[in-house]
């Protein structure tokens, strides 16, 4: 156990950081929680502005989006330490990849997995950010429990024939096509029946509706399917066999995963401390104590972060992070709620004369309550680390 | 940063695993509740000899230091690894055999006081000699005194496997040290106390989820209860976390990273947590045969409280960690 770093490592963060300083737009810095207003026209400049797509094609085209991919893909063949260097980088700035995770997290790798050679040539220009794309997952009757999708796709000649609706799909008002998982069987065990159909969404019976969320604005959005005709080609992987593609997401990054989720609590916990001072609070002894438990909390999950950055990194499997997203969800929002009650009376005010930062940690507070929901819940992910990690019977 | 055990690490953390479950079992334990002589035994037969590791990297102390809380092995052989550090940091010739640390006074901090009375040492009745830490941050002094130059007076504790001695040392015991060097042997024990924490809480988890797949109530494994299920995966987060730190300060200690001083506070205030979190639920989890003196979890219990107390307990540490970040 040592805490060193390579030479050759430290000369590949000394890069991203000369890169990061002369090509990223100062929008991009600073860790601000960006959500679309949703009310947007034909260029979807409000629910994506210009600089993220800007910057999004400036790291594929210098090979930092990413870097375990090869250069063709947007990458630069780095190593899984590389990769973990990488993501700090960013995170410690507050710096996002892309505002559309959807697109070079999940279709693009999904793509170049799973599709056939036509598909695999939609896969850079998924990573790219050059056509944008929605995830068709989550339905009214399909959220956590998700093999329980209904969207059906009926086999009619060369088409499929899609009725249904997805729910908080992210940026499909301004996405051109859709990686849609529909029903194709309804006569075996319900997670023996899924599909993955690529959807371009002006097939005409499609209609998308922005979906305005408890911080007020939309960024995702229901969609609905009328008798919409999609060729058997845009089928990607084998009929009926899409359940396995759920699974599969950038499986080469999953050591590195938590890295965002806690650096985002050590920028909560520097700026608290900051307005701690600022706000004369800072010889408060409860106020004291509670930051130090959040500060020993985050500094813990860093930790156990990088130890199951270790076990990943020799092969074996991590159920480090497991713990790693409940962890740094669920303190998130504790930080946040945190820094409103320092606020005193004006917890709930976001007035900008009167609020601290415009309302910035109200905001993120509403802003991170999607991050124990999203992506599986805190609950579902006991279940699946009390089962699967403690070896506890299914009950 | 590498988290990984090389192979003379493994091969510890395996010695040291197998050399508790042999030598130490409940039996043992509760012998040495009710005498002390007991431990000695322990010590004189097996522990003696690991005391070659009080020198080396604090991260292979940790490694057995967790195996040794698995335990609650029963000596002197935690108090004298203890003490050894403070004494080696500083320089003070290392006292031969057994023997424990004697700083904090009434306030019950573990900083240098001139309290002539101190307080919380342990196992001073089956130790020889008395490392003494007195004088004050700014100018410490260490000594080491024959434990029959001082008066001892026991304090009845929670945690009778590891007696807790009011000892009256000699005034003016002692020659001055450097402040940095005692800082740096007061965290190298703080860590191991902290280890040893991790070891009592990761005892009783592993306890607690092997009873829940046994235990069969209204027909079924009570581990397949969502609110048992929970309540373990809950404790589990908590215990890997404080490892995780435990292990990362013990590497930043090491190192001599400018770190290390918030990482040890943060390090002991989440090892204590953790331990009595795993304490309290492996007891609720066992239910009623948790609750009884023929098992071994009560012995945990106590210790997790004890060793919680050792060193600075988990808000005595925040605080210190509040003063290092905030002013």
């Amino acid at each position: 156990m040592q805490l060193t770093a390579d030479p050759a490592d430290e000369a590949f963060r000394a890069e991203f950081r000369q890169f990061i300083a002369e090509h990223c737009p100062p929008e991009a810095l600073g860790g601000r929680d960006f959500i679309g207003s949703g009310e947007d026209g034909p260029d979807g400049e409000a629910v994506l502005p210009g600089w993220a797509r800007e910057w999004q094609a400036a790291m594929f085209d210098h090979g930092w989006m990413i870097p375990s991919y090869p250069p063709a893909l947007g990458g630069r063949n780095a190593t899984p330490l590389q990769t973990l260097i990488y993501q700090e980088e960013l995170a410690s700035r507050g710096i996002p990849r892309s505002l559309h995770f959807g697109g070079y997290a999940i279709v693009g790798p999904s793509l170049l997995e799973y599709g056939n050679d036509a598909q695999r040539q939609l896969a850079p220009a998924a990573i790219r950010g050059d056509t944008i794309w929605c995830v068709g997952m989550s339905e009214p009757n399909a959220g956590s429990d998700l093999a329980n999708l209904s969207t059906r796709a009926v086999r009619d000649g060369d088409t499929f024939v899609v009725n249904g609706q997805k729910v908080w799909t992210s940026y499909a008002m301004i996405a051109s096509k859709c990686f849609c998982y529909v029903r194709t069987n309804v006569d075996v065990a319900k997670h023996r029946g899924i599909s993955v159909l690529i959807i371009d969404l002006d097939t005409p019976g499609i209609d998308i509706r922005p979906l305005r969320h408890i911080t007020g604005q939309a960024e995702f959005a229901e969609v609905f399917f009328t008798d919409v005709e999609v060729p058997v080609e845009n089928l990607v992987g084998e009929l009926d066999q899409g359940w396995r593609i759920t699974m599969g997401s950038l499986a080469h990054e999953r050591g590195s995963l938590w890295v965002e989720g806690v650096a985002a609590c050590q920028r909560a916990i520097d700026d608290i401390i900051e307005m701690v001072r600022r706000r004369g609070l800072a010889g408060d002894p409860v106020v004291r104590r509670r930051i130090a438990e959040c500060h020993a909390q985050v500094r813990s999950m860093r930790a156990l972060g990088y130890k199951g950055f270790a076990s990943f990194a020799q092969g074996s499997s991590a159920p480090e992070h497991s713990f790693m997203k409940i962890a740094a969800s669920e303190m998130r929002q504790n930080l946040y709620e945190l820094a409103m009650d320092l606020q005193g009376a004006d917890l709930a005010t976001v007035d900008p004369d009167r609020s601290e930062q415009q309302g910035r940690w109200q905001g993120a507070f509403l802003v991170s309550l999607a991050a124990t929901i999203g992506g599986g819940t805190s609950e579902v992910q006991r279940n699946v680390i009390a089962q699967r990690v403690l070896g506890l019977p299914k009950g | 940063m590498d988290f990984t055990p090389t192979d003379e690490q493994q091969m510890l953390i395996d010695t040291g695993r197998q050399l508790f479950a042999e030598q130490c079992d409940g039996v043992l334990a509760r012998a040495a509740w009710e005498d002390p002589a007991v431990g000695v035994g322990l010590w004189d037969r097996h522990l003696f000899e690991w005391m070659e590791l009080a020198g080396g990297d604090v991260i292979d102390l940790v490694l057995f230091a967790e195996s040794h809380g698995r335990a609650v092995a029963p000596g002197p052989f935690l108090s004298s690894i203890l003490a050894r550090q403070v004494s080696d940091a500083v320089g003070i010739g290392p006292a031969e055999g057994a023997v424990t640390l004697a700083i904090a006074g009434s306030a019950g901090e573990w900083v240098p006081n001139e309290d002539v009375v101190k307080t919380h040492v342990t196992d001073a009745g089956i130790v020889s000699a008395i490392v003494v830490v007195s004088g004050s941050p700014a100018e410490p002094l260490v000594g080491v005194v024959d434990v029959g130059a001082c008066e001892l007076r026991e304090v009845d504790q929670f945690d009778r496997l590891r007696r807790q001695f009011e000892v009256t040392v000699p005034a003016s015991t002692g020659v001055s040290v450097d402040p940095a060097a005692l800082v740096h042997g007061l965290e190298r024990a703080t860590l191991i106390v902290a280890s040893e924490l991790i070891g009592v809480g990761r005892w009783c988890l592993d306890a607690s989820v092997a009873y829940a797949r046994e235990r069969v109530q209204f027909g079924q494994p009570i581990g397949a209860f969502q609110g048992l299920q929970w309540k373990l995966v809950d404790a589990a987060l908590v215990l890997e976390t404080a490892a995780a730190m435990v292990a990362y300060a013990s590497m930043a200690v090491d190192a001599d990273d400018p770190d290390r001083h918030r990482a040890v506070h943060a390090a002991k205030a989440e090892a204590g947590r953790a331990a009595r979190r795993c304490v309290r639920d492996g007891l609720q989890v066992h239910g009623g045969i948790g609750y009884t003196w023929e098992h071994e979890l009560p012995h945990r219990f106590r210790r997790a409280y004890a060793a919680d107390a050792l060193f600075g307990p988990s808000g005595w540490h925040l605080d210190r960690l509040a003063g290092l970040l905030l002013d």
